[in-house]
Protein backbone atom coordinates (compact mmCIF):
# COMPACT_ATOMS: atom_id res chain seq x y z
CA UNK A 1 0.00 0.00 0.00
CA UNK A 2 1.31 3.40 -0.91
CA UNK A 3 2.23 5.63 1.97
CA UNK A 4 -0.09 8.33 0.69
CA UNK A 5 -3.06 6.01 0.64
CA UNK A 6 -2.29 4.76 4.08
CA UNK A 7 -1.95 8.29 5.30
CA UNK A 8 -5.34 9.39 4.00
CA UNK A 9 -7.02 6.29 5.38
CA UNK A 10 -5.51 7.09 8.72
CA UNK A 11 -6.53 10.71 8.58
CA UNK A 12 -10.07 9.67 7.73
CA UNK A 13 -10.13 7.32 10.65
CA UNK A 14 -8.88 10.07 12.91
CA UNK A 15 -11.46 12.50 11.64
CA UNK A 16 -14.25 10.03 12.13
CA UNK A 17 -13.13 9.18 15.61
CA UNK A 18 -12.88 12.78 16.64
CA UNK A 19 -16.20 13.66 15.02
CA UNK A 20 -18.11 11.32 17.24
CA UNK A 21 -16.16 12.06 20.39
CA UNK A 22 -14.73 15.49 20.01
CA UNK A 23 -15.68 16.51 23.50
CA UNK A 24 -14.03 13.53 25.03
CA UNK A 25 -10.32 13.50 25.83
CA UNK A 26 -10.32 9.73 25.53
CA UNK A 27 -10.84 10.08 21.84
CA UNK A 28 -7.50 11.77 21.45
CA UNK A 29 -5.81 9.01 23.36
CA UNK A 30 -7.23 6.51 20.93
CA UNK A 31 -5.27 8.13 18.13
CA UNK A 32 -2.02 6.52 19.05
CA UNK A 33 0.91 7.78 17.09
CA UNK A 34 4.24 6.04 16.97
CA UNK A 35 7.61 6.70 15.48
CA UNK A 36 7.70 3.31 13.76
CA UNK A 37 4.34 3.06 12.00
CA UNK A 38 5.53 4.24 8.61
CA UNK A 39 3.09 7.15 8.66
CA UNK A 40 3.60 10.84 9.22
CA UNK A 41 1.35 11.42 12.20
CA UNK A 42 1.25 13.18 15.52
CA UNK A 43 3.64 16.10 15.48
CA UNK A 44 6.01 14.36 13.06
CA UNK A 45 7.33 16.51 10.23
CA UNK A 46 8.43 13.52 8.13
CA UNK A 47 7.55 9.85 8.14
CA UNK A 48 8.38 8.66 11.66
CA UNK A 49 10.68 11.57 12.31
CA UNK A 50 10.63 15.16 13.52
CA UNK A 51 8.19 16.73 15.94
CA UNK A 52 8.24 16.41 19.70
CA UNK A 53 8.54 12.66 20.20
CA UNK A 54 10.46 11.13 17.28
CA UNK A 55 14.03 11.33 16.10
CA UNK A 56 14.81 14.37 13.97
CA UNK A 57 14.36 14.03 10.22
CA UNK A 58 17.64 13.57 8.42
CA UNK A 59 17.21 16.51 6.06
CA UNK A 60 16.00 18.65 8.90
CA UNK A 61 12.85 19.75 7.17
CA UNK A 62 10.53 16.80 6.88
CA UNK A 63 7.50 17.86 4.94
CA UNK A 64 7.67 21.34 6.35
CA UNK A 65 6.25 22.93 3.22
CA UNK A 66 3.39 20.46 3.07
CA UNK A 67 3.83 19.63 -0.60
CA UNK A 68 4.41 15.99 0.11
CA UNK A 69 7.54 15.70 -2.00
CA UNK A 70 9.91 15.08 0.86
CA UNK A 71 7.83 12.87 3.06
CA UNK A 72 10.03 9.85 2.64
CA UNK A 73 12.89 11.26 4.66
CA UNK A 74 14.10 8.80 7.26
CA UNK A 75 15.62 9.42 10.65
CA UNK A 76 19.40 9.10 10.85
CA UNK A 77 20.78 6.09 12.66
CA UNK A 78 21.90 6.91 16.19
CA UNK A 79 21.81 3.33 17.46
CA UNK A 80 24.53 1.66 19.47
CA UNK A 81 26.43 2.28 22.63
CA UNK A 82 29.07 4.94 23.13
CA UNK A 83 31.98 4.61 25.56
CA UNK A 84 33.72 7.52 27.25
CA UNK A 85 36.97 8.68 25.64
CA UNK A 86 37.65 12.07 27.17
CA UNK A 87 36.45 14.06 30.15
CA UNK A 88 36.71 17.66 31.32
CA UNK A 89 35.19 19.77 34.05
CA UNK A 90 37.06 22.53 35.84
CA UNK A 91 39.63 24.26 33.63
CA UNK A 92 43.29 24.37 34.49
CA UNK A 93 43.29 21.50 36.96
CA UNK A 94 44.86 18.84 34.84
CA UNK A 95 47.11 21.46 33.34
CA UNK A 96 48.81 22.24 36.59
CA UNK A 97 48.28 19.08 38.60
CA UNK A 98 48.60 16.29 36.06
CA UNK A 99 51.40 13.81 36.47
CA UNK A 100 53.04 11.48 33.99
CA UNK A 101 50.92 8.52 32.86
CA UNK A 102 48.01 10.23 34.54
CA UNK A 103 45.87 11.76 31.83
CA UNK A 104 44.84 8.70 29.87
CA UNK A 105 43.30 6.93 32.87
CA UNK A 106 42.02 10.26 34.17
CA UNK A 107 40.06 10.78 30.97
CA UNK A 108 38.27 7.53 31.76
CA UNK A 109 37.27 8.71 35.20
CA UNK A 110 33.90 9.97 36.43
CA UNK A 111 33.61 12.92 38.85
CA UNK A 112 32.06 10.91 41.66
CA UNK A 113 35.23 8.85 42.10
CA UNK A 114 38.00 11.17 40.95
CA UNK A 115 38.79 12.52 44.40
CA UNK A 116 39.02 9.00 45.75
CA UNK A 117 41.54 7.93 43.13
CA UNK A 118 43.50 11.10 42.39
CA UNK A 119 43.38 13.53 45.33
CA UNK A 120 46.58 12.19 46.88
CA UNK A 121 48.39 12.40 43.53
CA UNK A 122 47.28 16.01 43.17
CA UNK A 123 48.48 16.84 46.67
CA UNK A 124 51.85 15.19 46.08
CA UNK A 125 52.15 17.01 42.80
CA UNK A 126 51.41 20.33 44.44
CA UNK A 127 54.03 19.79 47.12
CA UNK A 128 56.46 18.42 44.54
CA UNK A 129 56.22 21.60 42.48
CA UNK A 130 57.09 23.63 45.57
CA UNK A 131 60.10 21.36 46.13
CA UNK A 132 61.35 22.04 42.61
CA UNK A 133 61.54 25.74 43.36
CA UNK A 134 63.04 25.19 46.77
CA UNK A 135 65.89 23.38 45.09
CA UNK A 136 66.29 26.05 42.43
CA UNK A 137 66.50 28.65 45.19
CA UNK A 138 68.93 26.55 47.17
CA UNK A 139 66.46 26.12 50.01
CA UNK A 140 65.43 23.11 52.01
CA UNK A 141 62.33 21.67 50.28
CA UNK A 142 60.82 20.99 53.65
CA UNK A 143 60.76 24.73 54.31
CA UNK A 144 59.04 25.61 51.06
CA UNK A 145 55.69 23.94 51.25
CA UNK A 146 52.27 24.88 49.95
CA UNK A 147 50.75 27.63 52.09
CA UNK A 148 46.99 27.90 52.62
CA UNK A 149 45.56 30.20 49.99
CA UNK A 150 43.22 33.17 49.79
CA UNK A 151 40.15 30.98 49.50
CA UNK A 152 40.49 30.17 53.17
CA UNK A 153 40.34 33.82 54.13
CA UNK A 154 37.42 34.41 51.83
CA UNK A 155 35.48 31.50 53.22
CA UNK A 156 36.43 31.85 56.86
CA UNK A 157 37.80 35.31 57.48
CA UNK A 158 41.45 36.38 57.65
CA UNK A 159 43.93 34.04 59.20
CA UNK A 160 44.99 35.22 62.63
CA UNK A 161 48.73 34.88 62.77
CA UNK A 162 49.66 31.92 64.83
CA UNK A 163 46.23 31.44 66.36
CA UNK A 164 43.88 30.17 63.71
CA UNK A 165 44.88 27.72 61.07
CA UNK A 166 43.69 28.62 57.65
CA UNK A 167 41.54 25.61 56.81
CA UNK A 168 42.38 25.33 53.13
CA UNK A 169 45.22 22.89 53.48
CA UNK A 170 46.90 21.28 50.49
CA UNK A 171 44.77 18.24 51.18
CA UNK A 172 41.51 20.18 51.30
CA UNK A 173 42.33 22.30 48.27
CA UNK A 174 43.23 19.31 46.16
CA UNK A 175 40.14 17.49 47.39
CA UNK A 176 37.97 20.39 46.21
CA UNK A 177 39.81 20.61 42.90
CA UNK A 178 39.80 16.87 42.41
CA UNK A 179 36.02 16.87 42.08
CA UNK A 180 36.79 18.48 38.74
CA UNK A 181 33.37 19.79 37.74
CA UNK A 182 32.51 23.25 36.44
CA UNK A 183 29.98 24.92 38.69
CA UNK A 184 27.49 27.15 36.87
CA UNK A 185 24.97 29.25 38.80
CA UNK A 186 21.62 29.58 37.04
CA UNK A 187 20.52 32.67 38.97
CA UNK A 188 23.70 34.72 39.30
CA UNK A 189 26.05 36.55 36.96
CA UNK A 190 29.04 34.47 35.98
CA UNK A 191 32.34 35.19 37.72
CA UNK A 192 35.02 32.54 37.63
CA UNK A 193 36.79 34.10 40.57
CA UNK A 194 37.34 37.64 41.83
CA UNK A 195 39.16 38.13 45.15
CA UNK A 196 37.49 41.51 45.75
CA UNK A 197 39.63 44.03 47.60
CA UNK A 198 42.31 41.44 48.23
CA UNK A 199 44.21 40.71 51.41
CA UNK A 200 43.48 40.72 54.25
CA UNK A 201 39.67 41.06 54.16
CA UNK A 202 38.79 40.29 50.55
CA UNK A 203 35.76 42.57 50.68
CA UNK A 204 33.41 41.79 47.82
CA UNK A 205 35.04 38.51 46.87
CA UNK A 206 32.77 36.65 44.45
CA UNK A 207 32.97 33.80 42.06
CA UNK A 208 32.69 30.10 41.41
CA UNK A 209 29.53 30.72 39.37
CA UNK A 210 30.80 29.54 36.01
CA UNK A 211 33.41 30.31 33.39
CA UNK A 212 33.23 32.89 30.62
CA UNK A 213 35.42 33.04 27.54
CA UNK A 214 37.34 35.99 28.98
CA UNK A 215 38.14 34.48 32.39
CA UNK A 216 41.86 34.02 33.06
CA UNK A 217 41.49 30.56 34.52
CA UNK A 218 45.20 29.82 34.45
CA UNK A 219 46.07 32.86 36.56
CA UNK A 220 43.33 32.03 39.06
CA UNK A 221 44.56 28.43 39.30
CA UNK A 222 48.13 29.58 39.81
CA UNK A 223 47.12 32.08 42.52
CA UNK A 224 45.27 29.38 44.43
CA UNK A 225 48.14 26.92 44.12
CA UNK A 226 51.19 29.18 44.57
CA UNK A 227 49.88 32.52 45.87
CA UNK A 228 49.75 31.60 49.55
CA UNK A 229 47.88 33.70 52.07
CA UNK A 230 48.10 36.99 50.16
CA UNK A 231 47.82 35.62 46.64
CA UNK A 232 51.29 36.82 45.62
CA UNK A 233 53.70 34.57 47.48
CA UNK A 234 55.67 33.55 44.38
CA UNK A 235 55.49 36.68 42.28
CA UNK A 236 59.00 37.37 41.02
CA UNK A 237 59.89 39.49 44.03
CA UNK A 238 63.29 39.93 45.66
CA UNK A 239 63.54 38.30 49.07
CA UNK A 240 66.43 39.38 51.21
CA UNK A 241 68.88 36.62 51.91
CA UNK A 242 67.21 34.22 49.51
CA UNK A 243 67.19 35.77 46.05
CA UNK A 244 64.54 36.35 43.44
CA UNK A 245 61.44 34.27 43.87
CA UNK A 246 60.00 32.71 40.71
CA UNK A 247 56.90 34.27 39.15
CA UNK A 248 54.29 31.54 39.55
CA UNK A 249 51.00 33.38 40.14
CA UNK A 250 50.44 34.62 36.56
CA UNK A 251 51.51 33.32 33.17
CA UNK A 252 51.64 36.89 31.89
CA UNK A 253 49.20 36.56 28.99
CA UNK A 254 45.70 37.95 28.44
CA UNK A 255 43.12 36.81 25.93
CA UNK A 256 44.14 37.19 22.27
CA UNK A 257 41.03 35.64 20.67
CA UNK A 258 38.08 37.92 19.94
CA UNK A 259 34.86 36.63 21.49
CA UNK A 260 31.65 38.48 20.69
CA UNK A 261 28.74 39.49 22.89
CA UNK A 262 26.22 37.71 20.68
CA UNK A 263 25.56 34.04 19.96
CA UNK A 264 27.63 31.93 19.29
CA UNK A 265 30.06 34.18 21.21
CA UNK A 266 33.28 32.67 19.80
CA UNK A 267 35.08 34.62 17.09
CA UNK A 268 35.15 33.52 13.46
CA UNK A 269 37.93 31.03 12.65
CA UNK A 270 41.23 32.56 11.62
CA UNK B 1 64.71 17.06 54.10
CA UNK B 2 62.41 14.18 53.46
CA UNK B 3 64.00 11.86 50.98
CA UNK B 4 60.71 10.93 49.38
CA UNK B 5 59.82 14.56 48.68
CA UNK B 6 63.19 15.25 47.15
CA UNK B 7 62.91 12.23 44.92
CA UNK B 8 59.48 13.34 43.80
CA UNK B 9 60.81 16.77 42.88
CA UNK B 10 63.67 15.30 40.94
CA UNK B 11 61.25 13.01 39.24
CA UNK B 12 59.42 15.99 37.83
CA UNK B 13 62.65 17.40 36.46
CA UNK B 14 63.19 14.20 34.55
CA UNK B 15 59.85 13.99 32.81
CA UNK B 16 59.56 17.23 30.91
CA UNK B 17 58.71 15.43 27.71
CA UNK B 18 55.88 13.50 29.26
CA UNK B 19 54.41 16.57 30.86
CA UNK B 20 54.53 18.46 27.59
CA UNK B 21 51.56 16.54 26.28
CA UNK B 22 49.82 16.09 29.60
CA UNK B 23 48.16 19.48 29.86
CA UNK B 24 44.41 19.72 29.86
CA UNK B 25 43.89 21.78 26.74
CA UNK B 26 46.19 19.68 24.64
CA UNK B 27 45.46 16.51 26.52
CA UNK B 28 46.83 13.07 27.00
CA UNK B 29 48.71 10.85 24.61
CA UNK B 30 45.62 8.70 24.12
CA UNK B 31 43.40 11.51 22.90
CA UNK B 32 45.79 14.09 21.49
CA UNK B 33 45.09 14.69 17.83
CA UNK B 34 41.99 12.55 18.17
CA UNK B 35 38.55 13.61 16.96
CA UNK B 36 37.21 12.96 20.46
CA UNK B 37 39.74 15.25 22.16
CA UNK B 38 38.04 17.84 24.36
CA UNK B 39 39.99 21.10 24.31
CA UNK B 40 37.81 23.20 26.55
CA UNK B 41 34.50 23.67 28.33
CA UNK B 42 32.71 26.90 29.27
CA UNK B 43 29.44 27.58 31.09
CA UNK B 44 28.09 31.07 31.74
CA UNK B 45 25.05 33.25 32.06
CA UNK B 46 23.97 34.55 28.67
CA UNK B 47 25.12 38.17 28.18
CA UNK B 48 21.85 38.92 26.39
CA UNK B 49 19.40 37.12 28.66
CA UNK B 50 20.09 36.35 32.35
CA UNK B 51 17.42 33.64 32.22
CA UNK B 52 19.59 31.61 29.84
CA UNK B 53 22.76 29.57 30.36
CA UNK B 54 25.37 29.11 27.63
CA UNK B 55 27.51 25.99 27.30
CA UNK B 56 30.48 25.85 24.92
CA UNK B 57 32.45 22.69 24.17
CA UNK B 58 35.63 23.01 22.10
CA UNK B 59 36.94 19.89 20.41
CA UNK B 60 40.22 19.27 18.57
CA UNK B 61 42.20 22.48 18.88
CA UNK B 62 44.82 22.94 16.15
CA UNK B 63 47.24 24.80 18.39
CA UNK B 64 50.09 22.50 17.47
CA UNK B 65 50.70 21.33 13.90
CA UNK B 66 50.14 17.67 14.68
CA UNK B 67 46.87 18.21 16.50
CA UNK B 68 43.56 17.62 14.76
CA UNK B 69 41.14 20.27 13.61
CA UNK B 70 37.79 19.17 12.29
CA UNK B 71 35.59 17.88 10.90
CA UNK B 72 33.20 16.52 13.50
CA UNK B 73 33.24 12.72 13.81
CA UNK B 74 29.94 10.85 13.34
CA UNK B 75 31.13 8.17 15.75
CA UNK B 76 31.72 10.64 18.58
CA UNK B 77 28.88 11.59 20.91
CA UNK B 78 29.55 14.73 22.94
CA UNK B 79 27.70 14.88 26.24
CA UNK B 80 27.24 17.78 28.66
CA UNK B 81 26.56 16.21 32.05
CA UNK B 82 24.58 18.09 34.69
CA UNK B 83 24.40 17.13 38.37
CA UNK B 84 21.52 18.81 40.19
CA UNK B 85 21.64 17.05 43.58
CA UNK B 86 25.33 17.28 44.51
CA UNK B 87 26.29 13.61 44.22
CA UNK B 88 28.56 14.24 41.20
CA UNK B 89 26.51 11.78 39.14
CA UNK B 90 24.78 13.18 36.10
CA UNK B 91 21.04 13.74 36.52
CA UNK B 92 20.60 15.28 33.08
CA UNK B 93 22.52 15.13 29.84
CA UNK B 94 22.55 17.30 26.74
CA UNK B 95 23.95 15.39 23.78
CA UNK B 96 25.32 16.41 20.39
CA UNK B 97 26.21 14.13 17.48
CA UNK B 98 26.72 14.92 13.79
CA UNK B 99 25.19 13.27 10.73
CA UNK B 100 26.30 14.52 7.32
CA UNK B 101 26.06 18.32 7.39
CA UNK B 102 23.90 18.58 10.50
CA UNK B 103 24.57 18.53 14.25
CA UNK B 104 21.73 16.92 16.21
CA UNK B 105 21.11 17.82 19.84
CA UNK B 106 19.15 15.78 22.42
CA UNK B 107 17.98 16.44 26.00
CA UNK B 108 18.14 17.77 28.60
CA UNK B 109 17.03 14.31 29.66
CA UNK B 110 17.72 11.74 32.35
CA UNK B 111 20.29 9.47 30.69
CA UNK B 112 19.58 5.81 30.04
CA UNK B 113 22.77 5.02 31.89
CA UNK B 114 25.11 7.09 34.07
CA UNK B 115 28.87 6.77 34.06
CA UNK B 116 31.10 5.82 31.16
CA UNK B 117 28.58 4.26 28.76
CA UNK B 118 25.98 6.26 26.87
CA UNK B 119 23.36 5.92 24.22
CA UNK B 120 21.81 8.64 22.12
CA UNK B 121 18.55 9.73 23.72
CA UNK B 122 16.63 9.77 20.44
CA UNK B 123 13.29 10.10 22.22
CA UNK B 124 14.26 13.55 23.53
CA UNK B 125 15.21 15.64 20.51
CA UNK B 126 16.27 19.16 21.39
CA UNK B 127 17.01 20.59 17.97
CA UNK B 128 19.44 20.55 15.12
CA UNK B 129 21.63 23.00 13.27
CA UNK B 130 23.55 22.97 10.00
CA UNK B 131 27.28 22.60 10.66
CA UNK B 132 28.92 25.93 9.86
CA UNK B 133 31.84 26.77 7.66
CA UNK B 134 33.66 30.05 8.21
CA UNK B 135 30.42 31.97 8.69
CA UNK B 136 28.31 31.04 11.67
CA UNK B 137 25.02 29.29 10.90
CA UNK B 138 22.82 29.32 13.97
CA UNK B 139 19.28 28.29 14.77
CA UNK B 140 16.86 29.02 17.58
CA UNK B 141 14.19 26.45 18.38
CA UNK B 142 10.58 27.15 19.32
CA UNK B 143 11.63 26.63 22.94
CA UNK B 144 14.15 29.45 22.74
CA UNK B 145 17.24 27.25 22.53
CA UNK B 146 20.03 28.57 20.29
CA UNK B 147 22.42 26.11 18.65
CA UNK B 148 25.73 26.30 16.80
CA UNK B 149 28.29 23.75 15.58
CA UNK B 150 31.41 24.52 13.59
CA UNK B 151 34.92 25.95 13.52
CA UNK B 152 35.63 28.99 15.71
CA UNK B 153 38.56 30.72 17.34
CA UNK B 154 40.09 28.90 20.28
CA UNK B 155 39.52 31.41 23.08
CA UNK B 156 41.88 29.74 25.56
CA UNK B 157 45.01 31.72 26.42
CA UNK B 158 48.12 30.41 28.13
CA UNK B 159 51.89 30.60 27.80
CA UNK B 160 52.16 26.86 27.37
CA UNK B 161 55.80 26.90 26.28
CA UNK B 162 56.94 28.68 29.43
CA UNK B 163 54.65 26.48 31.53
CA UNK B 164 56.54 23.42 30.37
CA UNK B 165 59.82 25.04 31.40
CA UNK B 166 58.35 26.01 34.76
CA UNK B 167 57.00 22.58 35.42
CA UNK B 168 60.20 20.99 34.19
CA UNK B 169 62.29 23.01 36.63
CA UNK B 170 64.28 24.77 33.91
CA UNK B 171 62.87 28.26 34.45
CA UNK B 172 64.19 29.67 37.74
CA UNK B 173 62.38 32.93 36.96
CA UNK B 174 59.03 31.16 36.60
CA UNK B 175 56.61 32.64 34.08
CA UNK B 176 57.58 35.62 31.96
CA UNK B 177 56.29 39.12 32.66
CA UNK B 178 53.51 40.72 30.66
CA UNK B 179 54.84 41.73 27.29
CA UNK B 180 57.41 38.97 27.13
CA UNK B 181 55.04 36.09 27.68
CA UNK B 182 53.50 34.46 24.59
CA UNK B 183 49.95 33.15 24.19
CA UNK B 184 50.55 29.75 22.63
CA UNK B 185 46.91 29.61 21.54
CA UNK B 186 46.92 32.89 19.61
CA UNK B 187 45.59 32.11 16.14
CA UNK B 188 44.40 28.59 17.00
CA UNK B 189 41.00 27.32 15.93
CA UNK B 190 38.79 24.61 17.34
CA UNK B 191 35.61 22.73 16.48
CA UNK B 192 32.98 24.28 18.73
CA UNK B 193 29.54 23.28 19.96
CA UNK B 194 27.54 26.15 21.46
CA UNK B 195 24.14 25.88 23.11
CA UNK B 196 22.18 28.63 24.83
CA UNK B 197 19.29 27.24 26.82
CA UNK B 198 16.65 28.75 29.13
CA UNK B 199 17.24 27.77 32.76
CA UNK B 200 13.57 26.81 32.94
CA UNK B 201 14.36 23.90 30.59
CA UNK B 202 17.41 22.86 32.59
CA UNK B 203 15.22 22.71 35.69
CA UNK B 204 15.91 23.16 39.38
CA UNK B 205 19.14 22.32 41.14
CA UNK B 206 19.93 21.88 44.82
CA UNK B 207 23.70 21.54 44.38
CA UNK B 208 25.89 24.14 46.12
CA UNK B 209 29.39 25.39 45.47
CA UNK B 210 32.06 26.12 48.09
CA UNK B 211 30.55 29.56 48.73
CA UNK B 212 27.10 28.08 49.33
CA UNK B 213 25.69 29.34 46.03
CA UNK B 214 23.21 27.25 44.08
CA UNK B 215 24.86 25.81 40.97
CA UNK B 216 24.62 23.18 38.31
CA UNK B 217 27.67 20.93 38.57
CA UNK B 218 28.66 20.25 35.00
CA UNK B 219 31.26 18.40 32.97
CA UNK B 220 31.63 17.27 29.41
CA UNK B 221 32.56 13.89 27.99
CA UNK B 222 33.18 12.55 24.52
CA UNK B 223 32.08 9.02 23.83
CA UNK B 224 33.00 6.83 20.88
CA UNK B 225 30.62 4.37 19.24
CA UNK B 226 31.52 0.79 20.11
Amino acid sequence: MKIHTLKYMFLSLCAATMFVACDDDDALEMVETTCTDGIMNGTETGVDCGGTSCQPCEDGGGDADGDGDDMMVTPPDFSGTYAQVDFMGRPGINTVLSIPDFKDPYNQAVPSTIAEFYQKDFENRLEGLHDVYAELLGLNPEDVNYQPNILGDILNGPEKDGFTDNPVSAELLTTILANDVLEVAPDLPTTYFNPGTGAPNYEGAIGLTGRTLQDDVIDVSLILLFGGGDGARFNGQEVEGVGTFPRLVSDGVAITAEPTSTFPYLGAPE
Amino acid sequence: MKKTKLLFGMGILAVVGAVLVAADHIDAPGTTGNTADIADFYGFESPSNPENTVFIVDLQTDVLPDLAYGPFDENVLTEINIDTNDDLIEDLVIQAIPRKDTMYFFGPVIPAETGKMSEVMVGSPLGQVAISGESALTTTTEDGISLFAGPRQDAFFFDFGQFNKVIGGTAPEGFLPEGEAVDTFDGANTMALVIEIPNSILGETTAKNALGLTVYKTWVTTNRKQ
